[in-house]
């Protein structure tokens, strides 16, 4: 059984300042970290390969562009067996169209898989669009939102929230699944898996492969249908706003308030 | 003008008609739940009518389910100029495949400019899969439109680290342009109850679900959030008197319940619920203090939090320099009216 887990990196909030009023954001410390969602989803990937009898290889693919395999490196050293680095003119720039693209063409040249694990949203900017259009560009069923994964017997079965409850489904492999955010406890890296993939020693010293990009789609496919536009700011936040009037009259306000926030 | 005649005049209904031949458009696909259009649906057509206003262009609706064909008027109402009504008891409850084989064939046939979902799980799961399809880009979260009219393209701006600023996208050289719309974000059109239409049925084509529902998870347990990663805090102090009020709140704003060093010594909360520098720093979307004075240790522990709602009879009190939405009264009368807002 081959799992494939799509992570990325996000900017480490705490390392910027966003300035609503001057417009701009004053980056500290430029540290990135593995898109949260995504560790998740590597956790859950090798809770199923822990849990499993037969072999399971598990492939970290990149789900945006990266100027360094820093982030697939990381997944190796948690657990997963290889990792697959995207290089090439057309990946720098590449949105989540490409990307689908590119990984279910990646996915066709590792010889098919039989599950794709991926974080349901972005931490930066919640994007939840490539795990369905990874799904689409191979014709396979999608579960997103998965509370808890298992896979066997050529099915998938997930647990979903569905209103105050939770429901199970199951859809037949292969399939796209995504997680959400803090669902399981992700796993640290290994130490020492950690000092050999970087060395490239023991099991380690292929385990990290480069793909060119352009061996994997033609160029047209690499062109993005995102353009960035710009930032935009809101408001600076107005605090000490004072509500009056009767408590009803208050709560009125404060539910008015919450109503879109919650 | 006789008063009979403005009478007639304001009777007379607007049959709404559409561009022969179809073609391009701002297609909104609606959201149906316990058998209404969705707030979020109703929102997403006023944008499309500004939006359309400026370009020239129609404003269409799609309703999917079993039953739905009477909704149809409300989307006429909200502003579309035609409505597909997709009505098949294989469309009951939303499942992928058959709601993606219904859209898929009728945009493949009425080449859409534009797209809208709701950002809502049914939302999230086509958009994605159609632009795939179609070869469209797609822009989620929209919180706010604009028109770049020489190339007539959508700028979408969606928000970025919880709302801190907004990327603005386009997809100038993609079509359709897709987009979900945040709940909220845009303002419910007026609903003229004048403006009516006749919809069009799409044929629909049975497709088994390729998701399957086996039943009810009713043994599973959630991974507990952490007081410090919860979105939504609803935190009281001595003032409250007791937290018979506080925790019915925090359920119906799905939130932790925490307190602050003087609920702890009042044995209301348990040491790992005490928001304080001391104790645990919080960073909710919400936090709501009751009866919480707000001294220096508690303020600066929810300094990260993006909306604070603070009660409190005394006007000095200094949670009020840090929080968002003042309540000078007692949080005993508030917290029961407040909850009754909410229901």
């Amino acid at each position: 059984m081959r799992i494939i887990v799509v992570i990325g990196r996000v900017l480490d909030p705490e390392g910027f300042v966003v300035n609503r009023r001057r417009g701009r954001i004053f980056v500290n410390r430029e540290e990135y970290l593995i898109q949260p969602a995504d560790r998740c989803a590597l956790e859950a990937a090798l809770r199923i390969k822990d849990s499993r009898s037969v072999d399971v290889e598990v492939v970290a693919l990149p789900r945006c562009p990266l100027p360094d395999d820093d982030v697939l490196r990381l997944a190796v050293a948690t657990g997963a067996d290889r990792a697959i680095y995207l290089t090439g003119d057309g990946v720098a720039k590449a949105d989540d169209a490409v990307m689908a693209r590119i990984l279910a063409a990646a996915v066709e040249r590792l010889g098919g898989a039989d599950l794709i694990l991926t974080g349901a949203t972005t931490m930066d900017t919640g994007q939840a669009q490539l795990a369905p259009r990874v799904a689409e560009a191979l014709g396979w069923p999608q579960i997103l939102d998965a509370l808890h994964v298992e896979a066997a017997d050529g099915r998938v079965t997930a647990i979903l929230k569905e209103g105050n409850g939770y429901v199970t489904v199951e859809t037949d492999l292969p399939a796209v699944v995504t997680v959400p955010q803090d669902t399981v406890k992700p796993r640290y890296p290994d130490g020492v898996r950690l000092i050999n993939v970087y060395k490239r020693e023991g099991e380690m010293a292929t385990a990290v492969e480069e793909w060119d990009v352009a061996g994997l789609v033609d160029a047209e496919a690499l062109q993005p249908l995102l353009e960035k536009r710009g930032q935009d700011f809101p408001p600076e936040r107005e605090r000490g706003v004072r509500a009056s009037g009767t408590p009803e009259e208050m709560a009125r306000a404060v539910a008015d308030a919450l109503g879109q926030r919650v | 003008m006789t008063a009979s005649y403005l009478d007639l005049l304001m009777a007379q209904q607007e049959e709404v008609t559409e561009a022969e031949g179809g073609g391009g458009g701002i297609w909104v696909v609606a959201d149906v739940v316990g058998g209404a259009v969705a707030p979020v649906t109703l929102e997403a057509l006023g944008a499309a009518r500004t939006l359309a206003d400026s370009l020239g262009a129609y404003v269409y609706g799609v309703l999917l389910g079993d039953g739905v064909s009477d909704l149809a008027q409300k989307l006429y109402q909200a502003g579309a100029d035609g409505v597909r009504v997709a009505d098949h008891s294989s469309l009951a409850r939303f499942a992928l495949a058959p709601y993606l084989k219904v859209l898929s064939d009728l945009f493949e046939g009425e080449q859409p400019e534009v797209v809208i979902f709701g950002a809502t799980a049914q939302g999230q799961a086509l958009a994605p899969r159609l632009a795939q399809r179609m070869g469209g880009g797609l822009i989620e979260h929209v919180v706010g439109a604009t028109l770049d009219e020489a190339t007539r393209t959508v700028q979408g701006a969606y928000p970025a680290y919880g709302g801190e600023y907004y990327e603005i996208g386009a997809c100038p050289d993609a079509r359709p342009q897709f987009l979900t719309v945040e709940a909220g974000a845009f303002p419910v059109p007026f609903l003229d109850e004048y403006r009516t239409g006749e919809p069009t049925a799409v044929e629909v084509e049975p497709v088994e679900p390729a998701v399957r529902a086996v039943g009810l998870a009713e043994d599973f347990e959630p991974p507990p959030v952490p007081l410090a990663k919860a979105r939504v805090v609803v935190a009281a102090g001595r003032q409250v008197g007791d937290f018979d009020q506080v925790e019915p709140l925090a359920a119906a704003l799905g939130g932790q319940v925490a307190g602050d060093r003087g609920a702890r010594d009042a044995g209301w909360i348990e040491p790992g619920q005490i928001v304080d520098v001391r104790g645990v720093m919080v960073a909710p979307d919400l936090y709501v203090a009751a009866g919480i004075r707000g001294d220096t240790f508690h303020n600066a522990a929810i300094e990260e939090a993006k909306f604070i709602v603070a009660i409190h009879p005394d006007a000095d009190a200094p949670i009020f320099q840090v929080a968002d939405l003042c309540l000078e009264a007692d949080p005993r009368a508030v917290l029961p009216a407040l909850l009754k807002a909410l229901e």
